[in-house]
């Protein structure tokens, strides 16, 4: 039985879940299966050094081509995750904030004896869960190739790190929309921001090593706290969880006191 | 004011931009009590109601549920004795109506399985399908039993009949004429002007976000009366003392002379009877529905 906000949450966004997982372990699947090619095939590498910088940017760097973990990292969770899982985030984060607001649904909850603190609250960790669920996706993809590609092998605890902070980034970008659309009801404001920070974030670092002027912005990138390659080789730096997590925070507090409060249309 | 009051309004006005949809309402709504809360298209009503139930927050004023101060943030409270069921609701289209009242019941943790089934017998609704898939009846159904599961103390309902067929119509007034027996209060918004005469005990007339009437239906009964209209060539005919609403017109020499009746029937009957030059007369109920329109039109005139 559907017994809770979270629960139906759960249910109400099961196809959504299950499309996003099979899509991202797609991808990974993907990018482990050309980790052979990458990294045996010279001409790749000539290929990329005749790029101008801001391309080369696009594509990675080429250093990080020769061990398995740094390839994942660059061409998996550094250029391709953020904005594929970006997007997904965004459009949950819209689907769990305004979308039942729009259809009218909302009033229909709220009409029960449920407060708005619980609703946003159950819908937040609904959202929660579901990156969390499809990040295991993810790894599957890559797990279930990795056995057939030689050489490929990535230690576990770099692995926890790497996806420990792209969930903490896919709850970050999913937490921009869902934030302004429970505050405000506008799907507009919501889409604007969330497309605004993302796009924003990925033009600004991924340019910014070309573009001697962006550099100085480039903090204001969300995907400047999410060094991919450097956490496989450094390993995570707390003072990117706490940029990360504190945006969060605040936005969930912000939208909290805004969205008990405002009208519902 | 009466501490006993379920719904009590004191000076509420609600404000859009500088659209004021509700003015300075005050009113009281007793236990036990089935109120009627007609107006025309625009009235705000369903604003009125949206701000009892907490959707929306009052501009000025206060609203009291139980006794308690009603705001958008603590509205929940009060929602464990309401059930709320509207003509333009939407219910979870994701869940059947299986799904949706299992999640209602338990939500609001009260009533028996017996009034359940009972509901169930009396509407039948589809619960095995998607809500999205079901036609605006069939969803409406849906939306009436879940107002009224678990027996609350209170029902709010925002022209609840619209998108019923008639057999359902009457099913749901029939309902609410056995809640009225347990005692319950019922607050129901209505175009339906002789379903609000047939179960409720007051009537509220909004016009223009302010209350106009609010008068028992037993006043309201009193309304009832004869619609006369006389066509004749004697162009000095006078109606009758008694006649309201007169409405007089000339067309190639004959006049028609319309007007309401609710007095004496003898009396009438007189003065027909003395009409000179009569060239055709029409004599019908003036049911009430045609009073309220009487009353709209002159609020909207005003």
């Amino acid at each position: 039985m559907i017994g809770s906000v979270f629960a139906k949450t759960l249910y109400d966004k099961r196809y959504f879940t299950l499309g996003w997982t099979i899509a991202l372990g797609a991808i990974a699947a993907l990018m482990v299966a050309f980790y052979p090619a990458m990294h045996q095939d010279g001409s790749i590498d000539a290929l990329v050094k005749s790029m101008p910088p801001a391309f080369q940017g696009l594509v990675g760097s080429l250093s990080d081509l020769t061990q398995f973990d740094t390839y994942i990292a660059a061409q998996l969770f550094d250029i391709r995750l953020p904005l594929i899982a970006g997007i997904m985030s965004i459009i949950l984060g819209l689907g769990l904030s305004v979308s039942d607001e729009e259809k009218g649904e909302l009033r229909t909850l709220l009409s029960l004896p449920i407060s708005r603190s619980k609703l946003f609250i159950q819908r937040w960790l609904a959202l929660l869960l579901i990156l969390a669920i499809t990040l295991v996706g993810l790894v599957a993809g890559m797990y279930a190739v990795m056995p057939f590609i030689e050489e490929a092998d990535i230690d576990i605890d770099v692995l926890a790190r790497l996806l420990g902070m792209t969930g903490l980034m896919m709850v970050t970008y999913g937490t921009i929309p869902f934030a302004v659309g429970i505050a405000t009801g506008k799907r507009a404001a919501a889409t604007a921001v969330s497309i605004a920070v993302i796009i924003g974030s990925f033009l600004l670092s991924t340019f910014a090593s070309a573009v001697d002027w962006l550099k100085d912005y480039e903090p204001l990138s969300l995907l400047h706290y999410f060094p991919a390659v450097d956490i496989v080789r450094d390993g995570i730096q707390w003072s990117d969880v706490m940029v990360l997590g504190s945006i969060t925070v605040v936005l969930l507090v912000l939208a909290l006191v805004a969205f008990r409060r405002r009208d519902i249309a | 004011m009466n501490t006993a009051s379920i719904i009590r309004l004191s000076g509420v006005t609600k404000q859009f931009g500088k659209f004021r949809a509700v003015s300075n309402m005050t009113l009281e709504i007793e236990p036990g009590q089935v109120v009627g809360f007609v107006g025309a298209n625009g009235a705000g009503k369903t604003t009125t109601i949206s701000m009892l139930l907490g959707f929306l927050g009052t501009s000025q004023g206060e609203i009291e549920l139980f006794g308690e101060t009603i705001l958008p943030s603590n509205a929940h409270m009060a929602h464990r004795q309401i059930g709320y069921a509207a003509g333009d609701m939407e219910l979870p289209g994701q869940l059947t109506g299986a799904q949706y009242l299992a999640f209602l019941r338990h939500q609001r943790k009260s009533g028996s399985d017996e009034q359940y089934q009972a509901l169930l017998k009396r509407f039948s609704p589809q619960l095995n399908k998607k809500i999205s898939a079901l036609s605006r009846g069939n969803k409406q159904k849906i939306a009436l039993v879940a107002a009224f599961v678990g027996e609350p103390d209170l029902v709010v309902l925002d022209e609840p009949t619209s998108g019923l067929d008639p057999v359902m119509q009457d099913a749901f007034l029939d309902l609410v004429r056995g809640y009225k027996q347990s005692g319950k209060t019922i607050f129901m918004s209505s175009h339906y002007l002789q379903e609000v005469m047939d179960v409720c005990d007051r009537v509220i007339l909004m016009s223009h976000g302010k209350v106009v009437e609010d008068v028992q239906t037993s006043q309201l009964l009193a309304m009832g009366g004869k619609h006369v209209s006389i066509l004749t060539g004697y162009k000095a005919t006078k109606p009758p003392k008694a006649a309201e609403s007169i409405e007089v017109s000339e067309d190639r020499g004959v006049l028609r002379l319309e007007f309401v009746y609710k007095s004496d029937m003898a009396e009438l009957q007189r003065w027909v009877a003395a009409v000179k030059q009569l060239h055709d007369i029409e004599i019908s109920e003036y049911n009430l529905e045609e009073a309220f329109k009487s009353l709209y039109q002159t609020e909207e005139t005003a």
